[in-house]
Parts: structure tokens; sequence; C-alpha cells
């Protein structure tokens, strides 16, 4: 097998339980916080470490993961955490728009030109920062074990099983077997091609010129592909696949403990609803222990 | 445009849907092994083209889908996790391309061909903005960082793929179109 997923059988709680039950529990979480949109730390950090647990109840290897982790660390600390300090733009309105002591500034000049300005990074901007960057670890924990810890053989199942329906969940469940096919071809050509004097390593000239240069290496895949689904669609025919509903082989079942970890996300989803529209609790506001700490640096 | 077989969902499009979808994926997850030209922080994935290639030759069913599974599968592949914004804006970028398909008649033609570059790029647009303005209600970033963070890196890395690769791939197409006869 040229193509490895990153599935991996594990005795866990997490792979326990029921894929329809971690793909619902994700979307709760995700819309808890933004349908309301929730800032408010007290709720933000309990769910943080809520995430947290899950994720580390999965027992994915550091090794596997090390890419995936500096990839988002990166887009999530220096993209949007720089960019809520600076900006305090991406949360609601009140992050600038209420008075809010000034820490330091920092020059922004336009190169070349005698423009520029300073950007106050003020304690609400800061406090903002620290605020986004722990809501979407919270959601980022909990999509990316996913791809590690889901059966690649029972998307198309799981699909099926939350109301998509049997053409859909198929087109799913084929891509999987069709996957590993495409990329034994995709490195068979790459191999060939080699062999006739192609060096994909060393693509050079202009942006076009390099993309053009590709071709060698997609466009026979591509096209044998499209004479391989020809012979599939003739199979499926003759089966008469699509006259009526069909059966799947693997079947699914909710468990207690799903029913538990279904029943925690609505909750949750409820509870933050509640909570921000009722109650009008769960907005941003800055703690004033973080303030008194941070102005007392 | 909208005639029943622009829309139409049977066994054709079940296996083309799921050969885009892999395909994308893995040229995806292949991406992470091939030296791609990059300029800035826009970067240049090929699998475009073949999502948009998808979508032309067999309608906007199967752009849709190979959009939204191709992208997951690259996505789990990779390890990257699940970001359904991202999988539905792939799969708007391939449904509207696949709008192209009733319009085009000749795979070899020069107007034929401009036309579904034309909606590749109108796919692009479509989907990436998708994808970056629900980053906002998401990820919570500003609409200053969506459009320039997010959506004009993939607007440009993408256009330029769409516009060089997909028309290698619709030539390619019409030669083995013509020998199958269908």
């Amino acid at each position: 097998m040229l193509v490895t997923w990153k599935y991996r059988p594990r005795n866990t709680f997490i792979q326990r339980l029921d894929p329809r039950t971690r793909l619902i529990f994700m979307f709760s979480i995700i819309l808890a916080l933004t349908v309301p949109e929730i800032w408010d730390f007290r709720i933000i950090l309990p769910l943080f470490f809520l995430s947290l647990t899950l994720y580390l109840m999965a027992r994915i290897e550091w090794k596997d993961v090390r890419r995936v982790w500096i990839f988002i660390f990166i887009l999530v600390i220096f993209i949007v955490g720089l960019n809520g300090l600076l900006s305090g733009r991406g949360g609601p309105s009140s992050v600038t728009n209420l008075p809010s002591p000034v820490l330091f500034n920092v020059p922004i000049k336009i190169p070349f030109t005698d423009i520029g300005w300073d950007v106050p990074i003020t304690v609400s901007k800061t406090w903002f920062a620290l605020t986004q960057i722990t809501r979407m670890f919270t959601m980022t924990l909990l999509a990316i074990p996913i791809p590690y810890t889901i059966d690649p053989n029972i998307y198309g199942t799981a699909f099926r099983r939350m109301g998509a329906s049997d053409k859909v969940s198929f087109t799913m469940d084929l891509a999987f077997r069709f996957l590993p096919t495409f990329a034994r071809d995709f490195i068979i050509t790459m191999d060939a091609q080699r062999a006739r004097g192609y060096e994909i390593e060393k693509l050079n000239g202009g942006i076009p010129e390099r993309l053009r240069k590709l071709a060698p290496f997609i466009i026979p895949v591509v096209m044998q592909s499209t004479v391989t689904g020809e012979e599939v669609i003739d199979a499926m025919d003759l089966r008469a696949f699509g006259t009526a509903p069909r059966t799947w082989l693997k079947q699914l079942t909710y468990a207690l403990r799903d029913y538990f970890i279904l029943g925690l996300g609505f909750a949750i989803f409820v509870a933050c609803c509640v909570l921000k529209w009722g109650f009008g609790f769960g907005g941003y506001f800055v703690p004033e222990f973080f303030s008194n700490w941070i102005l007392g640096l | 445009m909208n005639d029943k077989s622009t829309w139409e969902f049977g066994t054709r499009q079940v296996v083309y849907g799921a050969i885009g979808a892999a395909l994308y994926g893995v040229l995806s997850w292949a991406s992470n092994f091939v030296p791609l030209p990059a300029a800035g922080n826009v970067t240049f994935r090929p699998a475009v083209a073949v999502l948009i290639f998808f979508g032309v030759a067999y309608g906007p069913w199967v752009g849709f889908l190979a959009g939204v599974i191709g992208n997951t599968l690259g996505d789990a592949l990779s390890g990257w996790g699940f970001y359904w914004n991202w999988s539905l804006g792939n799969g708007l970028m391939g449904l509207v391309a696949g709008l192209a398909m009733a319009a085009i008649s000749d795979f070899r033609a020069q107007k034929d061909i401009i036309k579904a570059v034309g909606w590749g790029i109108a796919g692009v647009a479509v989907g990436m903005l998708f994808a970056s303005l629900t980053e906002m209600f998401v990820g919570g970033i500003d609409i200053n960082t969506a459009l320039v963070g997010y959506f004009t890196p993939a607007f440009i890395g993408n256009t330029v793929v769409t516009a060089i690769l997909v028309p290698i791939l619709m030539i390619a197409f019409a030669a083995v179109a013509s020998r199958r006869g269908r």
C-alpha cells in the first residue's frame, strides 16, 4: 500500500464512540461558541479543557501530529493572535470601542515613504487575542483527532446514517476505495516519467512554466481514471445501482456512552444559547485580575 | 444551462464524483512531496485544476461532490483534521465550474476552453470567498484577515492553476473521449 491513512486502531474510549457521535459533538461545540457569539473566558476555558481532555484521551502519538501542530500554532498564534493584538478586530465591537489603558504603541510605516502611524496595544486587545487563540484551539482540538481515530471504511456508513442519501454516501465510500489505487498510479507515473528523464524535483522557469511542466505527471493518471470510470459505471448499471434503496454492510449502533456524549454536546449548545440570549452572560469583557496583572508589570 | 442532464444525479455522477474526489484528495496529499512553485504567501495547488476539470466535464454535482469529499480526504490523508467550511468551499468551487458543462460541446475548441476557464475562475472566487468569509464565524477573524490573509492568496493561486492546467486537461480529455466514443 503506497498511501496510508493516518488512522490506527487504538483501544480508547474515543475510538469506541460511534463516528456520528464524534462529528455531531464537534459541530455542537463549534455552534455553541459561534451562534450565540461566546467571548467570555469563564465559558471558553472549561470548553477548552473539555476539548483538551478528549484530545488526550484519543492517545495520538506526538510524532504523528507534530507537523500539523506546528502549522496550527503558526496560523493561530502568528496570524490570528497577532492580528487580534494589533487590530482588535474579528470579535465583538466592545474590544476596540470601550476605553482601555494603552500598554505600548507599535510604530507602523509604509516602506519607502514617510507615511506611518502608531498602533496602540491596549489591555482589551491583549485579552482579546488570548481569548481568540483559546477559542480557536478549543475547536481545533476536536477537529485534529478525526482522521487519526475514525476508520476510513465507516465514513460512508456514518454519513448515510446521519441522513445523507444512498448515492452521496456511496460516492464517499467509493472515493475511499479508489484512493489507494490512484495514489499508486501517481507514483508509478512519476517513476515512469523519471525513467524518461523528467525530473520533478528540478522544475525550473517561471510559475506558469513550472505549473505546465507538472502536466506529464497529472494528465496520464486523470485520463486513465476517466476510462476506469466508464468500466465501473457499466458494472454498477448491470447490477441495477440506484433503482432501489440499498443496504449497508457495516452497521452502526449508538451505545450508552454515545448518548452521554451527544447529550453533553446538546446541553453545552443549549446552555450557551440560554446564558447569552436569556441572561446576557457570555459576552466579551476584560477581567479585573488580568488588567491589574498586566498594568502592574 | 439548467436542463435535466446538467443537474442529473445518477450512476455516472456517483462514480465520477468519487473518482474526482479520490484524485483531488491524492493530488492534495502528493503536493506535500512534490516541490511546487510559490510566491509570497500564495501557494499553487495543481489539484484544483483536476476539480475544475471534473466539474466542467461531468457537471455541477460531480464538481460539488469531488470538492467536498476530495478536500475532506486530502485533509484526512495529510492529518490536518476536518474543516467543514473549507470542504464546502471546495465543493462550491466544483459546482460553479460544473455549470459550464451544458455550454461546452467541443473540449478542443478555443471558445469552449475559454468558457470552461471562465466558469472555473468564477467557481474559485465563489468557493474561496465562502470558505474565507465563514472563517469569520468559525475562527472569529475579521473581514480584513478573511479577505487579505485567506481569500486573496487562495484566489490568485487557484486562478493561475486553473488558467494553465484546465486547458491542457481538456485537450487531453478530447483525445481520450474521441477514442472511447462516448
